[in-house]
């Protein structure tokens, strides 16, 4: 993995009216990376990518891409990007080969990348020449990573690439961004899906209320939330009151705590309460996106 | 090539509605003049108006009685409302179609991803919906020539008017398209546009009709896009044809580049 900055995003602010959609976002994207951009409905992930594809202009802050400002090489960057939209329902009129087709002219790109992503993703003859209206959300997805890949991209900036796909070919859309990887290609990904951000993605951003509030790398932003304890008791407790921890759950007979101190302290107090059973174990990512969110329990995931 | 890539599909998306306008139009047109031979109108008509009280003759003005004759009936049919209307709907529902509604259903989004220029689409689309135009209206030209050629005799002369009749007819469609293009380019929803663009069409159409009944409202013709399409008086020989031209396509002109500079500036949601 290099050091050189594929992405980097400054200060972007954007206002739809009188609502800040997306404040103040600045991040940073490597060379080779897989990059996920977290967070719930209407966090601001759409508008910051839709910013970064100069579909929508900024009110403050600037986008650099392979080192060029996009406000003035929109055109250029744009050649060397693919893009999966959010929710790929493109050109309906035409057949998955016509959209296709157009893609390639209008990239005034070779045709040569289409035939071995159409057979990886089990698109047939009869499926190709259908009419992407008629075709099923999976298969249009497929259709929507096919043109996003086919011309060999430097950057790949993709909005909920697995909705609609079948998990064997969610399998075969990962083993393609990992090769894509391997090839020095970098990858954004704007994700709900925490289980997919966390197997793909080795830097993370987490965007709420159009505020970023992390930028970290996966296993910084596990080690920043500590260890998990899950505790079962023998009989219903009252009052659970542990020092050095954090309680998220307590329902008397189960409780889950988020270590916040010295685990010897902490597990002095606990060997004093009547505990069946006990698990520790370090946090996933859903944990630290619910930890993130805690006090945004109207927000939906 | 990439050119031909977005005009093809647009020829594609908008193929029914070009086959429509061609088939009825130029069949209308055959009919009117198939029509206008099969009975003797002029005696019927002459007839008809020699009871007719003065005031309603001053009301059909002279677009109605140039329709007497077959070389009026001819143009008759270039202004007949149900050509207008249709030619109307195709030239407000190119730009709707394919700016506003493509906003609406993600297809710009795409679009504007690939490397291509904003002000490419807004030209390429004027440029294909130009040539759509000129499509529909060369198949009723050739429907009324044929027609004029089955039923009566074609002179250099009539073939001649006919074909400046439709290049205005064509130019104020134009014109019309690259409004409703300015329009869809405002960020408003797609059913705004077309209602808004239909809207407009049929003012200017209502004021043109009145200000010719109402003095007072006269000033308003230099301002109204009907009064530069007039084909009973290139029928007649009262030709503004080319002035009529010129404003028409300069107009459009003028609309096309506002309508560059909006989508150049504003953003794609």
């Amino acid at each position: 993995m290099s050091s050189n900055k594929i992405i980097s995003v400054q200060n972007l602010s954007k206002y739809f009216g009188q609502t800040l959609a997306v404040d103040d976002a600045s991040f940073d994207l490597g060379q080779g990376e897989i990059f996920g951009f977290l967070g719930p409905n209407g966090a601001g992930k759409t508008t910051a990518i839709r910013m970064m594809l100069d579909l929508l202009r900024p009110d403050a802050g600037e986008v650099h891409i392979f080192g060029k400002s996009l406000k003035n090489n929109s055109i250029e960057i744009r050649q060397h990007c693919g893009y999966l939209p959010g929710e790929f329902t493109a050109f309906k009129n035409l057949t998955a080969n016509e959209f296709l087709k157009m893609a390639t002219t209008l990239r005034n790109s070779a045709t040569e990348g289409l035939q071995p992503l159409i057979e990886r993703f089990d698109l047939s003859r009869h499926e190709m020449d259908r009419k992407i209206k008629y075709l099923s959300h999976g298969m249009i997805q497929k259709i929507g990573i096919i043109q996003a890949f086919f011309h060999n991209p430097d950057l790949l900036i993709l909005d909920e690439p697995t909705t609609g796909l079948d998990p064997l070919m969610q399998d075969r859309f990962y083993e393609l961004l990992f090769e894509e990887q391997k090839k020095g290609k970098t990858i954004f990904i704007s994700s709900h899906n925490l289980a997919e951000i966390e197997k793909l993605c080795s830097k993370l951003a987490i965007i709420r209320k159009g505020k970023i509030i992390s930028v970290k790398s996966m296993e910084n932003l596990k080690a920043d939330l500590g260890l998990i304890i899950q505790l079962s008791f023998e009989r219903p407790l009252d009052n659970l009151n542990i020092a050095g921890v954090r309680i998220v759950a307590n329902d008397q007979l189960k409780a889950t705590l988020i270590l916040e101190g010295e685990i010897t302290k902490v597990l002095e107090q606990l060997s004093l309460l009547p505990i069946s059973d006990i698990n520790i174990s370090k946090p996933g990512l859903e944990e630290v996106f619910r930890n993130f969110y805690k006090t945004d329990t109207d927000e939906e995931l | 090539m990439k050119n031909f890539s977005y005009a093809r599909y647009i020829l594609k998306a908008n193929r029914g509605s070009i086959l429509f306008g061609m088939i009825f139009i130029s069949l209308l047109q055959f009919l009117i003049l198939f029509l206008v031979d099969t009975f003797d109108t002029e005696v019927m008509f002459a007839a008809i108006l020699s009871q007719m009280p003065e005031n309603l003759k001053i009301f059909l003005n002279d677009s109605f009685f140039s329709m007497l004759t077959f070389d009026g009936a001819a143009a008759f049919g270039f202004n007949h409302p149900m050509v207008l209307v249709l030619l109307v709907f195709i030239a407000i529902n190119i730009p709707v179609k394919h700016i506003a509604h493509e906003i609406e259903n993600g297809s710009m989004e795409l679009l504007l991803s690939l490397p291509v220029k904003r002000e490419w689409v807004i030209t390429n689309l004027w440029l294909t919906g130009v040539a759509i135009l000129f499509i529909v209206i060369l198949a009723s030209l050739v429907g009324s020539l044929l027609a004029i050629y089955t039923f009566h005799s074609i002179s250099i002369g009539i073939s001649l008017k006919l074909l400046m009749i439709s290049t205005n007819l064509w130019l104020l469609c134009v014109l019309i398209m690259s409004y409703t293009l300015l329009f869809t380019t405002l960020g408003k929803r797609s059913s705004f546009s077309a209602n808004l663009a239909a809207m407009f069409t049929l003012a200017f159409y209502m004021v043109f009709f009145v200000s010719q009944l109402w003095d007072a409202i006269e000033f308003t013709g230099a301002m109204n896009i009907f009064n530069y399409y007039q084909p009973q008086d290139i029928m007649m020989g009262r030709e503004s044809f080319v002035v009529d031209s010129i404003v028409l396509f300069f107009a459009s002109i003028v609309c096309l580049l506002v309508a560059v500079w909006q989508f150049k500036r504003r953003d794609i949601p």
